[in-house]
């Protein structure tokens, strides 16, 4: 990157704004097709009510609830690369930044939709806003799903926010760019940014609060999300540990999704040159350390269940490793745990197809996860007359696919319309055009 | 925003505006806005920029955010009308996530709303001293004068090395 002047970064960035190929609307329309037969499944179940699902007693948060945390968890990384490492003034966070915030915006927006599936009668959702009623209903703010609704509305606004933030020079820059009907959409996005010094310094000092806030809300909107469980006096959820063990694991799949987009993307777009692979290890470096709390806090799950002496617990965590869905726990632990151990070595992590490989075991560990302590807990809880064994139904199935579908649907939009790479920082990490007097001139001039 | 008469001197190297900044200040002339393609905080260190009002703005946000979300939340418990027993109607502990969420959530929104504000934006009609090369990878002086504060200031810029300069009205 470094060979680069403040121009060849324009450059190189709009150029994947450029008009799409056969293919690109292909993939897209295909993807457009199943999110519209999604949309078709979600209304028979609507029509036909929640029992089209695998939802029955005792296992009452089914599929829709895994896709949730699964997805929410997907959003964490890019709020952490964004704003935790950009307080820390970590350079390899910039020419990843921009997707993966993106991504975090796109995945929080599709957990969102899975709380309205899951509603079942989505059409009265206005029954749970606090407002005078003859109903006599009331939020309880003091129960998790209401801290969870706050948190999750919270962190969608305000990763948009931050998103939009950073983009608007960059649609100056593309509006700058742009003739006829794109000038005008990208001038309307971009307020009129001229780059003026008052506008910088305005700006700068609210990307740094943002960032400043993001932080802990990031660290805050799992921990909640955590709580949806850990404040349940259910076997396997019942928990201490599981705030920080849910933020780990959010950061963990988000990481491994950051690898799996932006590999492709790279060589998509040739961005070699911007996106180096120093910066690639640099994520699998950090999956590492997420993937050693994970697999600490499996372990330490099982320490306490044999520790506390409490025969619910022990019984749990015994059915979660040898039961009903003890080949799901054994994935989890492979793919979250185990395989990216292999990023200890230098070549595995500095090859895109070992990097690859792993983010994508990852994130299938990483949904496993979800499925294991969701659903496994559910079924088997203390009574053994209680128990009842989960199946997902095609709808859970079809409506869980249309969401990877809808996930990839909106980040090829992202890559086609908007730049997936910042201009303007990225520019912030070169040396600028100088003429000299002492200083370096990498550009000759 | 109509001005007075200025020029515009554009620049491809950073030191030389740096120099054309402190001797057009220095010299006692109206710098009325510097454009740049990413954010220098020498520019900001030269212009003598006070800490940005955002700041303010965000506070306001938090704790006007935090006050009303834990508001609403005392107010429905409060309208609760049935019994539950064995818990507070009014749980303070659990509303500090309340208080949390409202705060980061109303600061956000006031510091986007602020820099957007301060920055004078959104702005309809394009600023009659904008060249589209400040998005890439130009800089830009625009330096009010009147009468014969032009040919000094001209001359001015020509020296600190601009490679075009022209004259901005309204």
């Amino acid at each position: 990157m470094e060979g680069l002047s403040y121009k060849d970064v324009n450059r190189e960035i709009l150029r994947t704004l450029s008009p799409p190929t056969r293919s690109y609307y292909l993939i897209v329309g295909l993807l457009l097709l199943a999110i519209l037969g999604a949309a078709c499944v979600w209304a028979y179940q609507i029509k036909v009510g929640l029992g089209v699902t695998g939802l029955k007693h005792p296992t009452m948060w089914v599929l829709y609830l895994v896709n949730f945390v699964f997805w929410v968890g997907i959003a964490h990384s890019g709020t952490l690369i964004s704003a935790i490492l950009y307080l820390f003034r970590a350079k390899w966070r910039t020419p990843i930044a921009r997707s993966a915030e993106a991504m975090t915006v796109f995945a929080v927006g599709i957990a969102g939709l899975f709380v309205f599936i899951h509603l079942g009668r989505v059409w009265i959702l206005y029954w749970i806003i606090p407002y005078p009623n003859q109903r006599t209903l009331w939020p309880d703010f003091q129960s998790p799903l209401v801290f969870d609704f706050l948190a999750v509305s919270t962190y969608l606004t305000v990763s948009v926010l931050f998103w939009y933030t950073g983009l608007v020079p960059d649609l100056a820059a593309i509006r700058d760019r742009a003739r006829g009907f794109r000038r005008k959409i990208y001038g309307f996005f971009s307020l009129g940014w001229t780059g003026t010094d008052r506008q910088w310094h305005h700006y700068g000092t609210a990307y740094l609060l943002l960032a400043g806030l993001a932080t802990p809300l990031v660290i805050s909107v799992h921990s909640v999300v955590s709580w949806d469980f850990a404040l349940a006096v259910i076997p396997g959820y019942h928990s201490t540990i599981f705030a920080p063990y849910f933020v780990a694991g959010a950061i963990h799949s988000g990481l491994a999704m950051v690898l799996t987009l932006l590999i492709p993307l790279r060589r998509i777009f040739h961005f070699e040159e911007i996106i180096a692979i120093r910066d690639l290890e640099s994520v699998a470096k950090t999956a590492i350390l997420t993937g050693l709390i994970v697999g600490y806090s499996y372990l330490i799950e099982y320490f306490m269940a044999w520790y506390s002496g409490n025969v619910f617990e022990k019984q749990t965590f015994l059915f979660r490793a040898v039961g009903h869905h003890g080949f799901m726990f054994w994935l989890m632990v492979f793919c979250n745990a185990v395989a990216p151990l292999l990023f200890f070595i230098k070549k595995v992590r500095t090859s895109l197809v070992w990097l690859l490989i792993i983010a994508v075991l990852i994130n299938v560990g990483m949904w496993t996860e979800r499925f294991v302590i969701i659903i496994g807990s559910m079924s088997q809880d203390f009574l053994p007359h209680n128990w009842g064994f989960y199946t997902p139904r095609w709808v859970e199935l079809c409506l869980t696919a249309a969401s990877f579908c809808l996930f990839m649907f909106l980040f090829l939009l992202f890559a086609k319309f908007l730049p997936s790479i910042s201009i303007s920082e990225i520019k912030e990490d070169l040396t600028p055009l100088q003429r000299g007097k002492g200083r370096r001139d990498h550009h000759g001039a | 925003m109509a001005h007075d008469p200025a020029l515009l001197g554009i620049f491809p190297h950073l030191d030389d505006l740096l120099a054309a900044l402190k001797k057009v200040k220095k010299d006692g002339f109206n710098i009325l806005t510097v454009f740049s393609p990413i954010h220098f905080s020498e520019i900001q260190e030269i212009l003598g920029h006070k800490p940005s009002a955002v700041r303010y703005f965000c506070l306001a946000g938090g704790i006007l955010g935090g006050v009303s979300l834990v508001g609403l939340a005392v107010y429905a418990h409060l309208s609760f009308r049935l019994i539950t027993s064995g818990k507070p109607v009014l749980p303070w502990i659990p509303f500090v996530v309340v208080f949390f969420e409202g705060t980061v959530l109303l600061s956000v929104i006031f510091a986007v709303a602020a820099w957007i504000l301060k920055g004078r934006l959104p702005r309809v009609r394009p600023n009659p001293a904008y060249d589209p090369r400040f998005s890439e990878d130009r800089f830009g002086i625009l330096v009010g004068c009147r009468g014969e504060e032009r040919e000094l200031v001209w001359k001015l810029l020509e020296e600190a090395g601009a490679e075009e300069i022209r004259d901005v009205s309204g």
